[in-house]
């Protein structure tokens, strides 16, 4: 047994194999986890071969290393400075061409480079040729042809990274040169990079040298401050010159289009094609999911059927679930005695975390959904159609997804945003998901509407309150990227995988990494945060309204004015409006009342403000509270004492039923969605940003509804 | 060289050679009185997908955008012309990246070199972006993008007319 571990990185182009070749080498093996700093997915194994012990990292897909996505900053970065003692690099066999790009990039970096040839069975199936002795000739590395699907050549790349780390082979060390010209201006500045101790010691001289021509930024600025700065610019100057002068061109361009010749010549030496066959099934599917007339609704149709699936698929478990803590509180309640540690048990903790754990089953469809939706290949048409719109508002195309889901819960909604590479498009459709009316909103539309409007009115005002969600949305966005990001969407330079049926397995564990993710969540801050809200809202309790109660409910016990059955209707209705006066004296109680002269503008009243705040914990509170408030028994929706007590209320109209709405639209969403909005901007600055636009966007919209209802209802 | 006469330049000469279009197209083009055979310069041609003027015999001719892809000239020098303005099928090389900053990266990394060739496989339902065929893959551009890629004719693609009813089956 050896003491040491290899450790072994897997690079590769997106939908290169990689995530399943990464499954059939460690098998349940994984863990995941995050790049530190970025919510970019991190998975990592550890297995034995011949004794060795090998540490595999499945690095993300990227095209190329340079430094234009979180991607390839973490692929080159994982390569230049944690220096894996063998890189794999996952190819594409059936699009070689620009698999290849890739790999020559790992070369100039000196990688300690075999490639997986994946895909294989591919192109045994369509009777190409290729000669890979050839190949490993030309281009200096190992090739070894690999099938994740079928298992195949899983062994041979074991093999040869222990060997490798062994010294048992070797690879050749720039085998892939540029023309006279460009080798020219590479050697010199590598004689120059190379005397500087500190920059040779931990970066090949060479790759910096190329990556100094084609104007990297990062190199660039760790080249500047040296010394030798003058020296290097001098020939990057002379470069600049020679190449403009002599080729019309930039040492960048010639470097890329030298590359992609030599790529080229090296396949047709190498590669035999078959004839292409007439049409590929990728064609054939596209020529109907992506056609002009059909595309569209298409699209819309399986947005739709995402949805559905989310919501109400996902209503079963989850009510299921709902019981079951429902169960859960009553029997931990029988259990312990003791009021106040009863209280926090079941009311804070039981009923917080089980609040927030009952959305489990739909964010595991959601994800099952997507991943099957990525892992066929239409995930990518889905942004390629729908590209134009998203487009107009500085979005990309693929922003779509996460907005929809947000009309569901805006939880999985902006979970959903890691599909999104760039960062800025990750930010803004963060920003505008809150104003996609998630599904536990809807309970208080139809609370408000149905009070104060006929019921052929509460339709169109439901609908009109949606469409004022989607026009802030666009509006946030067109304004966030016009004026804090200051620039466009990310390109949608964009390859359309050819379609393919993905592993059952790897969606099942790709759904279930993700909801541990969330679970982990639920666990720590969403449980502490729980306990905060209980306190705020049960403390500090007024003995005098306690005394008070007690008071009244020994006189109505003791009366002989009421029969049994009125008794303990009107000793339930004591109870309601003692919990009422409870709350009302309570912290968030004060906190309402303190902020009645913020809301007043608004035509609310502290009992308003207070339902408002408990809406922080979840939205559907705000019925319930108000519930409370106005002392009835348990409220839903459809109760008709709440409706007659909010309309037989002098303080209460249309104006302010429409203000309300919109508030509750606009304003900041639960708890449990902005400890994962927190998670994924990842700083404190953002989620500041949302908790502040949200408040006052609702705020302001609220007042202008107010004021302009208040001209046509009074 | 086989192009379409909405890709030619101003005071670009051709010789119309075809109609890429079913009999209708062949009649509207005749009620102009061009016919094949014809020697036509291009005179003036408007933005975009505005109409183009061409001379015939001295004669000046407007020619709707539409139509004007539908007429395959014979040309002697290449049409200077973006990928953008690109036909659904029809097949060009890459003469000039002109991309700039993060997309041109984009491009190049993805193959967008000078001297590929690429194939324009059609455009989303909306209009925007674009679908080529490049080295054995699809990529999808946007327009706007696009139009940042100089181009020279390879092979035009006849049948654009038909195929388009076909669409309408689905
Ligand atoms: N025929 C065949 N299909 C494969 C092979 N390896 C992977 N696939 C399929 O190719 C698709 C993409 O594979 P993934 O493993 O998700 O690719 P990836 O490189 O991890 O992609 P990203 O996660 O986007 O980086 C899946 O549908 C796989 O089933 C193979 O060797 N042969």
């Amino acid at each position: 047994m050896h003491e040491d571990q290899i450790l072994v990185a897997l690079v590769g182009n997106p939908n290169s194999g990689k995530t399943s070749l990464f499954n059939k080498f460690v098998g349940a093996n994984q863990k995941v986890g995050n790049f530190s700093g970025v919510t970019v997915e991190k998975y990592e194994g550890v297995i034995k071969h011949r004794g060795f012990k090998i540490r595999i990292i499945d690095l993300p897909g990227t095209y190329s290393l340079t430094t234009y996505s979180p991607e390839e900053i973490i692929t080159r970065e994982y390569i230049l400075y944690q220096k894996p003692d063998v890189v794999v690099n996952v190819v594409d066999t059936t699009n070689l061409e620009r698999n290849l790009f890739l790999t020559t990039q790992l070369i100039d970096i000196e990688a300690n480079l075999i490639v997986a040839l994946n895909m294989y069975d591919e192109i045994e199936a369509q009777k190409t040729e290729i000669d890979l002795d050839q190949l490993e000739k030309l281009i200096g590395t190992h090739f070894i042809p690999t099938s994740a699907t079928h298992g195949k050549g899983i062994s041979d790349i074991l093999d040869h990274i222990v060997d490798l780390y062994t010294g048992k082979i070797n690879i050749k060390k720039n085998k892939l040169s540029f023309s006279a010209t460009m080798e020219g201006f590479i050697e010199r500045l590598a004689n120059i990079l190379s005397t500087d101790p500190e920059l040779s010691e931990k970066y090949s001289p060479r790759w910096l040298a190329i990556k100094l021509l084609v104007s990297d930024k990062d190199v660039y600025k760790l080249v500047k401050d040296n010394p030798i700065w003058v020296k290097v610019n001098d020939i990057l100057m002379e470069a600049l010159h020679t190449t403009k002068k002599e080729f019309d061109s930039d040492p960048e361009l010639m470097l890329k289009e030298e590359r992609f010749a030599l790529i080229r010549g090296a396949i047709k030496e190498t590669v035999k094609f078959a004839p292409k066959k007439k049409k590929t099934v990728t064609e054939v599917i596209d020529s109907i999911l992506i056609n002009r007339i059909t595309g569209l609704p298409l699209f819309m149709f399986f947005m739709w059927l995402i949805f559905q699936m989310t919501f109400t698929l996902g209503n079963a478990p989850m009510e299921w679930l709902q019981h079951f803590f429902d169960w859960l509180g009553s029997a931990v309640g029988e259990i312990i005695t003791e009021p106040t540690a009863r209280s926090i048990i079941v009311d804070g903790i039981i009923s917080g975390v089980g609040g927030v754990l009952v959305y489990l089953p739909n964010i595991m469809i959601l994800f099952f959904a997507l991943s099957f939706l990525e892992g066929t290949g239409y995930m990518a048409r889905a942004a390629f159609v729908i590209d134009k719109v998203m487009h107009k508002v500085g979005l990309h195309g693929k922003s779509f997804i996460p907005m929809v889901t947000g009309f569901g819960c805006s939880v999985p909604a902006f979970m959903a945003t890691r599909t999104l590479k760039n960062k800025s498009d990750r930010i803004t459709t963060l920003l505008i998901i809150p104003f996609m009316s998630c599904s536990a909103k809807f309970p208080v539309y139809v609370l408000i509407a149905g009070t104060f409007f006929a019921a052929s009115e509460a339709g169109n005002i439901l609908f009109l309150i949606y469409l004022l969600g989607i026009l802030i949305a666009l509006f946030t966005a067109r304004l966030l990227k016009s004026a804090v990001f200051h620039d466009d969407s990310e390109p949608f330079v964009m390859e359309l995988p050819p379609y393919r049926m993905p592993s059952f397995r790897i969606l099942v564990l790709q759904m279930w990494q993700k909801a541990s993710i969330y679970l982990r969540k639920a666990g720590t801050i969403i449980m502490a945060a729980s306990i905060l809200i209980w306190i705020a809202s049960n403390y500090p309790i007024s003995e005098d309204i306690k005394t008070e109660y007690e008071q009244f409910r020994n006189d109505v016990t003791l009366s002989d004015k009421y029969n049994e059955d009125e008794k303990a209707a009107t000793l339930t209705k004591l109870e309601l409006q003692e919990a009422g006066k409870q709350l009302e004296y309570s912290f968030i109680g004060r906190l309402g009342k303190w902020i009645e002269p913020i809301v007043a503008p608004l035509g609310f009243d502290w009992k308003l403000g207070i339902a408002l705040i408990t809406g922080i914990a979840a939205k559907e509170i705000v019925v319930s509270t108000m519930g409370t408030l106005y002392s009835l028994g348990n409220v839903d929706e459809t109760s008709q004492d709440l409706h007659d007590k909010l309309l037989a209320n002098p303080n209460y109209n249309k104006a302010v039923a429409l203000a309300l709405m919109v508030f509750v639209l606009l304003y900041i969403p639960c708890f449990a969605a902005s400890i994962v909005f927190h998670r994924e901007a990842g700083k404190w600055k953002w989620t500041l940003f949302y908790a502040g636009y949200t408040m006052t966007v609702a705020w302001v919209m609220a007042f202008i509804t107010y004021n302009i209802s208040k001209i046509f209802f009074l | 060289m086989i192009s379409r006469i909405s890709y030619c330049g101003t005071d670009q000469k051709g010789k119309i050679v075809d109609i890429d279009g079913g009999i209708g197209a062949v009649e509207n083009i005749r009620s102009l009185g061009l016919e094949i055979g014809d020697e036509v310069t291009v005179r003036s041609r408007q933005n975009g997908r505005g109409k183009i003027h061409v001379v015939k015999n001295g004669t000046e001719i407007l020619i709707g955008h539409e139509l004007s892809t539908k007429i395959l000239v014979e040309c002697v020098e290449q049409p200077k012309i973006t990928l953008d303005k690109i036909k659904v099928g029809d097949a060009v090389k890459v003469v000039k990246m002109g991309a700039k900053g993060d997309i041109r990266y984009r491009l190049l990394d993805m193959g967008l070199v000078k001297g590929v060739k690429l194939k324009v496989v059609r455009v989303a339902p909306l209009g925007d972006p674009m679908e080529v065929f490049i080295n054995g893959f699809y990529l999808s551009l946007r327009i706007e993008e696009a139009a940042n890629i100089d181009v020279e004719i390879v092979k035009i693609h006849k049948g654009n007319g038909h195929s388009k009813k076909r669409w309408g089956l689905f």
